[in-house]
């Protein structure tokens, strides 16, 4: 059920399939063809049930749709959570404290640094160091993997003192919060945190060593950036080459699209000029002026500066920056704060469109609502960032394939699959994604 | 319900319906425990969290999401086969999830309105938990699930007793906890007395009504809370709906009650708004 | 404002009789001896908008200036618009959070191979203090304190916290919708129970001690003695609490009554809307039910056991293997207003329940416990209906006719007059009341109703002057002009469930003979009668044959006396309170009916006190001039009381010392 290992019809006649990715969050596949050298076929397939979210919530109210969204990813629910909230925010006119933005900004600190801790320590580091698990990898490596799952822990316990859960946080609310911690629960916090970007720095020292297997393709890369800080919450829509427009714009330059023979929802960019990539690796090199100075300095002493433009499998240098980043942030923040005079205020529904985009840790998060007159939901539109960057990942398979070609099928198999690992996809966030069932050419 | 510990180091899988993972990300997420809990059993088949793979049998099968497609109908049946204790976690496996909301609904018109060619998704007509296709032996309630029960669950199963989760209301933990009632003291609509407890009164300790998500308790009143909602609070009937039609509006009797008084749409035509699907794109 | 004189908290203070009075400004000081004495202070304070209970250090924690308004399901927070501390009543904390808290470890056992260890948790509480506890939050500690610590089995962590309370008392100043102390006899008065009491006036507090340790604090704080105005300033308020509550549940007899209704269809009802959450158990203060979790380690060679809260009301409650006792709603909620109300008292000794209202307002589906008491099980209504009459004729110039059917004369001076045509309000009254009786150029007298009929009603008339004498030569065809029914009752719903004394001489039969009537004809509903009667001679006695019939009856004793007897008479000689005061009875469960001359009725009360009948179960007829019938003449009062408007039936515990005072 694994690994297949189908005969070559010719020399240079190769099928590499993985029935079922593993270490990555939801339920994909990957098919790549090779026929007389060339590619013929590359395909990440997911087959995530369709759960039709965007339907779900017609009819319903925003403070219901933000608690309903949450529900779309289980790793990342408070990017979702906050595409929605702003996009109302906006569209009502509600101005909110500013304390309440900076816990928001706090929530999603500690977002990035659950996912980033996850996805580097259990998910990917295993590929580097040759176990099957990050499981398997503390049998060697216990220390490690321990602090790893403190670092972890340090995150999603920020989520939980803000939000009361780790994983579909519960006080996130259309013009605030339910309810806002009190200074002392947030500095009870900090020496966790203090230890948590102590072991990012070695984290990011830690990857920056690993051997990273050669790749180069410079896609377009798409971020939000802001002038004033790191994006999460807010910032404008820029790409690599030229791309700039408000957080609400990105119908301006982008659209989903359904493929013909697969139920995937793919995304793509309205001027034609072809494949592009979210996430940390663009957001560190589109927004990296905005980053902590720790992280600034952990980014350049890697050594993978430059790098990150073009080897996907890099990617991991950036995660491990931003969770430098992360730490050093919700340390700052929590420095500075008191509770908000007016922790929610009272808003009053307009008709018209709600349209947000905010920073997933796996890339731009975009939502869209029409809401009604009498204040519900006519229509939604949620793209996850893995859905953008599915096409950019068939485009990298057909790159890699080149480059494993010459190695043993069972090994080229394993690197194709990290390949796709490094894009930290996640799955399930896919709403629209179905199995793929491609008809042979 | 099986009692004596399955094995000495019971083998267990993790598997995924339909569902955004974060039940099994709790899993993961028992950072102080993780470690002690791979010493004791032995953790055959997590594909989030693990390359080695095993077909089974399993002692232990953890099973997140809802029954959703036609392929769904016949792995869960095959999966119970190869499993002894199969463990359903999370509201998505106990109740169908938020997904099941589509129920209500006309399953054509919902695809309609995210597909411009819907004849190519395969999608049930309705979302359902595991326990309408197969005996399920223990559950463990929730949106996601709560991670102390969790542990209690494999306490239990490695002691070999029946795991504590009570079938008491949200209302117990609130007073225990000290938390002030929200609905008496605010006047906010609160679940919390007709839905089991396990989250540790989570929502109204963050100052907002429980919304139920970890499911209606043994002999939920949820008729005699509606009556009381609309004569105290003056609520229209689809506004008191919608509050049943969350993440386990699938269960009885949640699900009276949003049929009852609506909150789910029921599709084309029927929808209080007036919502005309819009397919998007082209085709490549 | 009275300024205090300034001493040093720590310097000795003179001798204070009474009750001490502590500044405003120095409540703090209290505060800070309790802490130097190393207790944490619990106490009262705005939190998540509502008054909880919690650690407090300073003054101004407490909520100064806040009130509260309660109602079934609902709680709010108000301004009071003054200075006021302690401006409120209870809030949804219960002292029990500390004394019997929600979650404790309980045991720590392991498992080694075959060897199996159980160790037990011993709690080592902090010392408290509880600031603020109401009457109704000191009689729960009791309650709990006889449960847990009371009986052969005690429970060895409650017994260390509880011991580890020193109770700071503050006396109600309002009551909230929900109270109803005043029915379960536990406040609003702050009456013991605490080692130190405060109430709050404008200017400060009223000090005192009620314990060596409460006096040990009390001698450390700047004190002066509180004035008689400061005091009666506190009495009236404190009365004016008992006012505002009433008696919204009548209790008496509530035990039999409540479990004589296991199957009343209201059960069904109030389980319709009971959503069986859980909430009311786990905020009432005397509640006690627990359940104990296991918590173990992966290895399953350690587990630790805890206590937690639980409830009568979750469907686990009464479960066994087979299924469970208590499968119904409506069967939970009917063992926890059965036990709370009725059985508690059978095991315990008390009601379970102090009146505190917390079950009322938390619930969130606002099921009042008052209401549905009074529904299943209500108070037995006096013959034929429970509430008083509108009185007809009720001006002062104004007079119904009714016509004599029939006389008959008991004695050689006393006539029983039956009168029928009378407004159906007097066949309504109920026993004890009176009538205002004219005619035309007399002066209106008052007569006892001494019987109720269908259509009409008998007085007992004797001709001691000229009106009466007139009264007693009337004919059948003879009218006469009434006003009434008047006056308050014997209060019989009290008598449910009790056994009965009466005693009376003479023409006090009359007011007292509906009672008897009242009785048999409800006979299960009552306990044991003893009617002890005197008459000046045997002729003297009225209704000889009902007496005698009377004392026939299972359960009625008639016991008689004259004072002086004739040939015919063998039995006692002297006055009637010679009948019982060597009597061994146990009183403590009685309830005495007195009618006749006040120095009688004196007497009799002094001798029934001293058989242990409780001074508000000795109820008393009085006698006074009265003109009108209805409180404006102003010829009848007694005290504070207009004898015709507030009696004429008082408790002795009413008239307190007016009682055969001279001159009153």
């Amino acid at each position: 059920m694994s690994h297949g290992t189908a005969p070559a019809k010719a020399a240079d006649d190769r099928l590499y399939e993985v029935h079922e990715l593993t270490r990555v969050e939801g339920e994909g596949s990957l098919r790549l063809r090779v026929k007389d050298g060339e590619v013929v076929e590359a395909r990440l397939g997911i087959f995530e049930a369709p759960r039709y979210f965007e339907q779900l919530v017609v009819g319903r109210t925003p403070d219901e749709v933000v608690d309903m969204v949450a529900r779309i990813c289980g790793i990342c629910p408070v990017a979702y959570q906050m595409s929605a909230v702003h996009g109302f925010e906006e569209l009502f006119g509600v101005r909110i404290d500013p304390q309440t933005r900076a816990l928001r900004r706090l929530l999603y600190c500690g977002e990035w640094i659950e996912s980033h801790a996850l996805h580097i320590y259990l998910l990917h580091a295993p590929d580097f160091l040759g176990y099957e698990s990050g499981i398997a990898m503390a049998a060697d490596h216990r220390p490690l993997v321990e602090q790893a799952l403190r670092m972890k822990k340090a995150g999603n316990h920020l989520i939980k003192i803000l939000g009361g859960r780790p994983i579909h946080p519960v006080s996130v609310r259309v013009g605030g919060w339910s309810r806002v911690p009190r200074v002392s629960e947030l500095k009870e916090h900090r020496a966790a945190l203090e230890e948590g970007l102590a072991f990012a720095l070695e984290t990011a020292k830690l990857v920056a060593g690993f051997t990273m297997p050669a790749f180069a393709r410079e896609p377009r890369l798409v971020s939000l950036r802001h002038a004033a800080e790191y994006p999460f919450n807010d910032g404008r829509i820029v790409s690599s080459d030229g791309v700039d427009l408000p957080p609400s714009g990105w119908r301006d330059a982008f659209e989903e699209f359904q493929v013909e023979g697969s139920n995937a929802l793919h995304a793509r960019s309205l001027d034609g000029k072809g494949v592009y990539l979210l996430g940390p690796a663009a957001r560190v090199v589109l927004a990296g002026e905005q980053l902590h100075p720790l992280a600034k300095e952990a980014l350049a002493a890697s050594g993978y500066a430059e790098m990150i433009r073009t080897n996907i499998y890099a990617s991991i240098v950036a995660r491990a920056v931003e969770l430098i980043h992360a730490f050093a942030e919700a340390i700052d923040i929590i420095d500075a704060y008191r509770a908000p005079s007016e922790p929610l205020v009272a808003w009053q529904s307009r008709p018209g469109v709600a349209a947000w985009a905010t920073e997933a840790p796996r890339g731009l998060l975009f939502h869209r609502y029409e809401v009604d007159e009498s204040g519900r939901i006519r229509t939604a539109q949620i793209v996850p960032p893995t859905s953008q960057n599915q096409a950019a990942i068939e485009a990298d398979l057909v790159v890699a394939a080149k480059q494993v070609l010459d190695l043993p099928h069972a090994e080229a198999t394993h690197r194709l699959e990290q390949m796709i690992r490094s894009y930290d996809p996640c799955i399930s966030c896919a709403t629209h994604f179905l199995d793929l069932r491609v008809e042979e050419a | 319900m099986a009692h004596a510990p399955v094995a000495a180091r019971p083998r267990v899988g993790v598997v995924k319906f339909a569902s955004c993972d974060g039940c099994q990300l709790t899993l993961l997420d028992l950072e102080d425990e993780l470690l002690s809990v791979v010493d004791h059993f032995d953790i055959v088949d997590f594909p989030e969290a693990t390359s080695a793979r095993s077909a089974g049998p399993y002692d232990v099968l953890f099973v997140e999401g809802s029954v959703s497609e036609p392929a769904h109908l016949e792995r869960i049946v095959e999966l119970r086969r190869r499993t002894r204790f199969l463990v359903t976690i999370g509201a998505c496996a106990t109740a169908g999830g938020i997904q099941a909301l589509r129920n209500w609904g006309d399953h054509d018109a919902f695809r309609l309105g995210v597909y411009s060619h819907p004849e190519w998704v395969a999608s049930l007509a309705r979302s359902t938990p595991i326990s309408e296709h197969v005996t399920v032996d223990a559950e463990l309630r929730g949106c996601p699930i709560d991670p102390g029960q969790l542990v209690e669950l494999l306490t239990a199963l490695t002691t070999g007793r029946r795991p504590q989760l009570r079938d008491e209301a949200v209302c117990m933990e609130c007073k225990r906890r000290g938390v002030v009632c929200v609905m008496v003291s605010k006047g906010i609509p609160c679940l919390g007395q007709v839905t089991q407890t396990g989250c540790g009164a989570i929502c109204p300790r963050f100052g907002r009504g429980c919304y139920g998500c970890f499911g209606p308790r043994e002999q939920a009143n949820a008729a005699g809370l509606t009556r009381h909602l609309q004569m105290a609070g003056d609520r229209p009937r689809e506004e008191i709906g919608r509050l049943f039609a969350g993440f386990t509006a699938y269960s009885e009797p949640f699900r009276s009650m949003v049929t009852e008084l609506g909150g789910a749409r029921s599709g084309r035509g029927t929808t209080t708004t007036t919502a005309e699907p819009t397919p998007r794109g082209g085709t490549r | 404002m009275v300024i205090s004189v300034s001493r040093s908290p720590r310097g000795n203070r003179p001798n204070i009789e009474g009750p001490g009075f502590l500044a405003r400004a120095d409540l703090q000081v209290l505060f800070d001896l309790l802490r130097e004495d190393g207790r944490l202070l619990i106490g009262p304070t705005v939190a998540d908008g509502s008054i909880v209970y919690d650690e407090i250090t300073s003054v101004d924690e407490l909520p100064r200036g806040w009130g509260d308004e309660q109602a079934p399901g609902r709680y709010r927070l108000r301004r009071r618009g003054d200075e006021r501390l302690f401006g409120y009543v209870v809030g949804p904390t219960a002292w029990k959070k500390w004394t019997f808290p929600a979650l404790i470890p309980l045991t720590r056992s392991t498992h080694d191979g075959r060897k199996v260890t159980f160790e037990p948790e011993q709690a080592i509480p902090p010392k408290l203090a509880f600031l603020g506890a109401r009457a109704c939050e000191i009689a729960a500690l009791g309650i709990q304190d006889r449960v847990l610590i009371g009986t052969e089995f005690i429970d060895p962590d409650y017994m260390v916290r509880r011991a580890n309370v020193f109770v700071v008392a503050v006396q109600c100043t309002t009551s909230a919708s929900t109270c109803f102390c005043t029915s379960m006899g536990t406040g609003p008065e702050v009456t013991g129970g605490f080692d130190l009491s405060l109430t709050e006036l404008d200017a400060g507090f009223l000090v005192d001690a009620g314990t060596p340790a409460g006096h040990a604090v009390l001698e450390r704080l700047p004190l002066r003695a509180a004035t008689a105005a400061e005091q009666y300033g506190v009495a009236a308020t404190v009365a004016a609490v008992r006012a505002r509550i009433g008696d919204p549940v009548p209790t008496d007899g509530i035990h039999d009554r409540l479990l004589a209704q296991l199957d009343h269809p209201r059960w069904a009802q109030v389980a319709e809307r009971c959503i069986t959450c859980g909430n009311c158990t786990l905020a009432c203060p005397t509640c006690f039910c627990t359940t104990v979790t296991q918590t173990t380690d992966l290895t399953g060679t350690s587990a630790v056991a805890k206590r937690t809260w639980d409830s009568c009301f979750s469907p686990g409650f009464a479960k066994v293997a087979g299924g469970s006792f208590r499968a119904r709603p409506r069967d939970r909620y009917r063992q926890w207003l059965t036990h709370k109300f009725a059985t508690w008292f059978d095991q315990f000794g008390t009601s379970g329940c102090v009146g505190c209202g917390r079950c009322i307002t938390w619930c969130p589906v606002g099921i009042d416990v008052r209401d549905e008491l009074n529904a299943i099980a209500p108070p037995v209504p006096l013959s034929p209906e429970s509430r008083l009459v509108e009185p007809v004729a009720a001006t002062p110039n104004d007079f119904v006719t009714a016509r004599v059917v029939n006389t008959k004369a008991e004695t050689s001076d006393t006539t029983t007059l039956t009168l029928t045509g009378v407004d159906p309000a007097f066949s309504h009254g109920s026993t004890g009341q009176f009538a205002m009786v004219a005619l035309p150029g007399f002066p209106p007298l008052p007569i006892s109703i001494s019987r109720f009929l269908a259509d009409g009603i008998e007085l007992t008339i004797r001709g001691a002057g000229p009106a009466t004498k007139a009264m007693c030569a009337l004919q059948v065809g003879d009218q006469v002009g009434l006003r009434g029914p008047l006056g308050n009752n014997w209060p019989l719903d009290r008598a449910v469930g009790r056994d009965l004394v009466i005693v009376t001489g003479g023409i006090g039969l009359a007011p007292l003979r509906p009672v008897l009537h009242a009785i048999i004809a409800d006979r299960r509903r009552f306990g044991d009668v003893k009617l002890f009667y005197g008459a000046r001679t045997p002729a003297d006695m009225l209704y000889r044959d009902e007496l005698e019939r009377w004392g026939k009856r299972d359960g009625i004793d008639v016991s008689l006396t004259v004072d002086r007897a004739g040939p015919d008479w063998a039995g006692p000689v002297g006055i009637v309170t010679h009948l019982f005061d060597q009597a061994a009875w146990d009183g403590s469960n009685m309830i005495a009916f007195v009618c006749g001359p006040e120095r009688m009725m004196q007497a009799t009360s002094t001798t029934l006190a001293g058989r242990g009948v409780s001074a508000s179960r000795i109820h008393v007829t009085l006698e006074r001039h009265m003109e009108c019938g209805i409180g404006l003449c102003g010829h009848c009062q007694m005290g504070k009381y207009f004898v015709c408007r507030d009696g004429p039936v008082f408790s002795i515990a009413q008239l307190g010392d007016t009682f055969g005072r001279e001159g009153i």
